[in-house]
């Protein structure tokens, strides 16, 4: 949980499997503005996912919001999860 | 699914690009497609999440074609959000065997969709379409409300859901033969009036088996629409865990997340069926597997099998593998062991179930599995592709499945106690009906083995066929054989001119039709009754008859009944006065037992054989023709139905 470098890096590639992206390319500066297939049904398929992947139940708001690498990294953060 | 002959042609020629393509850009050495794919399915494991769902998707998008054997369009037209399955659909699908090209139709619109000929569900032309309704989004009072309804509003409510179906269904019937596939209702996790709705006049419970068993009645009344068990699932996965109250309310999506790969696996073991892809033969290993222990080491005496732990659960697996066999799934052994210690189980241990009658081949030596797996195939006329092996050792499992990626292998738990459950939970021998046929074919095989044993001690061929007293009984336009014919038709890969498959409807209306003759023959001989086992469907033109349809199961080849068919089709069709019977075979990538029997029975090819890739057109110049039958098979033609053959014993779905 508290292996921020592997936290992140699952976060990586949970985020880049969902919409289809290399890996690398998932930095906090990537946004759902950057990436068409980030669109609201693959939020909630990234919120999902994440959940699967942790272990962990986000609040349903999080399936509208935090829509960016950044955002995500926070909301795990909120979750006992350093990323 | 008219059209899919012309796209398996395209997706033969496609795997072969694929294949080079995926040869030359790999660095050496080269894994099979197929192998590749069953590794990553293996890793998958038994529920991936979403993120590895999409990853492995990815990963066989270049392999597809090389992967897969039949293409199909597939439709859902649903009453909430069926995107997300999408990618758990796709997957499932190529796991099966089926390259899907996938239409959602737009969400909530499913009597909409069904009904306009312009919708974009018509336009996509599928040939498969989930009705994924769910009641509690037609009728959401029948669910939430129940008690604030009069049971009359409530049987009103379902009715009225139930009719919206039926006549959405009925009307895109009459335009489209795609295969609907409906999602019958699930019961409420906590009926709505609690302890009490067990003993209640009307109870939720009953209220959904009653919208339920309407289901079934309107899916009966439309051909070639069956009701898929959603209810069942539901109950095997949890109720109360089936949804996730958050996707739900947030967008719509009714069941949880954690569920995506059951719920598509669910909907995509339905379709399996109708592009012939279930499995046939149950392979089993039996040290460890039918019996605990090695016989060789420890005797017959000495092996796990009777009425307590550990042996009682052999018994309840041998159970469950004889109750397959008995609704037509062909078993077959392989062991690597001496013969004479595994036949003292099969024929004198008493807890034995499974003896040696019911197993159609058997391989009992010290050769490699794989192997003795191609020489069983070759034995039972049967593709590989249509075999699952059981086998407790995971060295065995892996040569099968990295030597012969087409077989589905299945290793056996560490614990006896789940070996039962490892039967259950093969849906792949799923058919979506179930004839006397079907009941009885596991036993024809076993027949059909001590058939082969006759031939071994026979001199010649004639003498052999003539021991076997063959009476064919031939049936022109019966329609108690319709089903029957239309599932011949849907099973039959390899001895069958053009792989073209036809619904029940399809045959009912060229029995009608003056224009076309169905012909049924089936096969009775000294060692049991064979059922129907051939189909011709002829287009009877004056001048010249053509072959539309024609198959036979492989079951029967070799004893020349199907040069016997052919022979007296044309003597058929002379005396009509017929100058010409002509006939098409299409190449596909199982039929190629068919390749040459034209040939054999006298027709001349329009181009050399061998010359064109596609489709090849033979001629039987019928004043000339050959047509007597063999003096060792009996021709009975029937006005009325055999006693026995033919008496489909149509259900909606499978026990």
């Amino acid at each position: 949980m508290t292996d921020r470098h592997s936290n992140l890096d699952r976060l990586q590639q949970v985020v880049a499997a969902v919409l289809g992206l290399d890996p690398a390319r998932v930095d906090d500066n990537l946004t759902h503005d950057h990436v068409d297939t980030w669109d609201s049904l693959n939020h909630i398929n990234i919120i999902s996912a994440l959940e699967q992947e942790f272990g962990i139940v986000l609040p349903t708001g999080s399936m509208a919001d935090h829509q960016s690498v950044r955002g995500l990294r926070a909301l795990l953060g909120q979750h006992g999860i350093e990323a | 699914m008219q059209h899919r002959k012309h796209r398996r042609e395209a997706r033969i020629l496609t795997a072969k690009n694929a294949a080079a393509a995926a040869s030359a850009s790999l660095a050496a050495p080269v894994e099979d497609a197929r192998v590749r794919a069953v590794r990553l399915f293996d890793r998958l494991g038994s529920s991936p999440g979403i993120a590895a769902v999409a990853a492995a998707l990815r990963e066989l998008q270049p392999i597809r074609s090389a992967i897969t054997t039949v293409k199909l369009r597939i439709a859902a037209a649903a009453t909430f959000t069926f995107d997300p399955l999408r990618a758990a659909v796709d997957l499932q699908a190529l796991r099966a065997g089926i390259d899907a090209e996938l239409f959602i139709a737009p969400y909530g619109q499913v009597a909409q969709q069904l009904l306009d000929p312009a919708s974009p569900l018509a336009a996509f032309k599928p040939d498969v379409v989930f009705v994924a309704a769910r009641l509690a989004d037609l009728a959401p009072a029948v669910y939430d409300s129940f008690n604030s309804l009069t049971s009359a509003q409530a049987e009103a409510l379902v009715d009225g859901a139930v009719a919206a179906l039926r006549d959405a269904m009925a009307a895109f019937r009459g335009r489209s033969k795609a295969a609907l596939l409906i999602q019958n209702w699930e019961q409420p996790a906590r009926p709505a009036l609690g302890i009490a709705d067990g003993a209640a006049e009307t109870s939720h419970r009953g209220l959904i088996e009653r919208a339920n068993r309407a289901l079934r009645q309107v899916a009966a009344a439309i051909p070639n629409a069956f009701v898929m068990d959603y209810d069942g699932l539901v109950a095997r996965a949890g109720r109360d865990a089936w949804a996730d109250a958050r996707t739900a309310l947030f967008a719509r999506i009714p069941v949880a997340p954690g569920h995506y790969w059951a719920l598509a696996g669910f909907y995509v073991s339905h379709v399996r069926p109708l592009a012939g892809l279930s499995k046939k033969v149950l392979c089993l290993d039996a040290d460890n597997t039918l019996w605990g222990g090695v016989v060789g080491d420890v005797g017959a005496d000495g092996i796990a099998l009777g009425p307590d732990y550990p042996g009682n659960a052999f018994v309840a697996f041998q159970k469950r593998v004889l109750d397959l066999h008995r609704r037509g799934v062909v078993l077959a052994l392989c062991s690597k062991n001496e013969p004479a210690a595994v036949h003292d189980v099969l024929d004198r241990h008493g807890d034995m179930v499974l003896r040696r009658e019911h197993f159609a081949a058997m391989r009992i030596n010290w050769d490699a599995k794989p192997a003795n797996l191609q020489s069983i195939a070759a034995e039972l006329n049967l593709g590989l592709d249509s075999f699952v092996f059981l086998d407790d050792s995971p060295v065995e499992c892996e040569m099968v499945r990295s030597a012969l990626p087409q077989v589905l292998c299945v290793t056996m738990p560490a614990e006896p106690a789940a070996y039962a459950a490892v039967v259950d939970a093969l849906n792949c021998f799923d058919q979506w009906t179930l004839s006397e046929e079907d009941r009885r074919r596991g036993e024809m095989y076993a027949a059909e083995s001590r058939r082969r044993q006759l031939q071994t001690v026979t001199v010649d061929l004639p003498t052999f066929y003539r021991q076997l007293d063959m009476a064919v009984s031939i049936g022109i336009d019966q329609p108690l054989h319709a089903a029957r014919a239309a599932q011949l038709a849907a099973r039959t890969n390899q001895f069958n001119m053009h792989t073209v498959r036809c619904t029940e409807d399809d045959i009912r209306r060229w029995m009608a039709d003056p224009g076309y003759q169905v012909v049924t023959l089936a096969l009775a001989d000294r060692f049991g009754d064979n059922g129907i086992v051939g189909l011709a469907v002829v287009r009877t033109a004056t001048g010249q008859w053509t072959l539309h349809m024609f198959l036979m199961s492989c079951r029967i080849l070799g004893r020349t009944v199907e040069q016997a068919f052919v022979r007296w089709l044309a003597a058929r069709a002379r005396a009509a006065g017929a100058a010409a019977l002509v006939a098409e075979f299409v190449p596909t990538a199982k039929n190629k037992p068919f390749a040459g029997f034209y040939g054999d029975c006298g027709f001349s090819a329009e181009s050399a054989a061998g010359e064109v890739a596609g489709p090849q057109r033979w001629t039987l110049a019928l004043e000339a023709a050959d047509t007597t039958i063999p003096d060792w098979i009996r021709i009975v033609e029937s006005a009325e139905p055999p006693a026995d053959a033919g008496r489909a014993n149509s259900t909606e779905s499978g026990p």
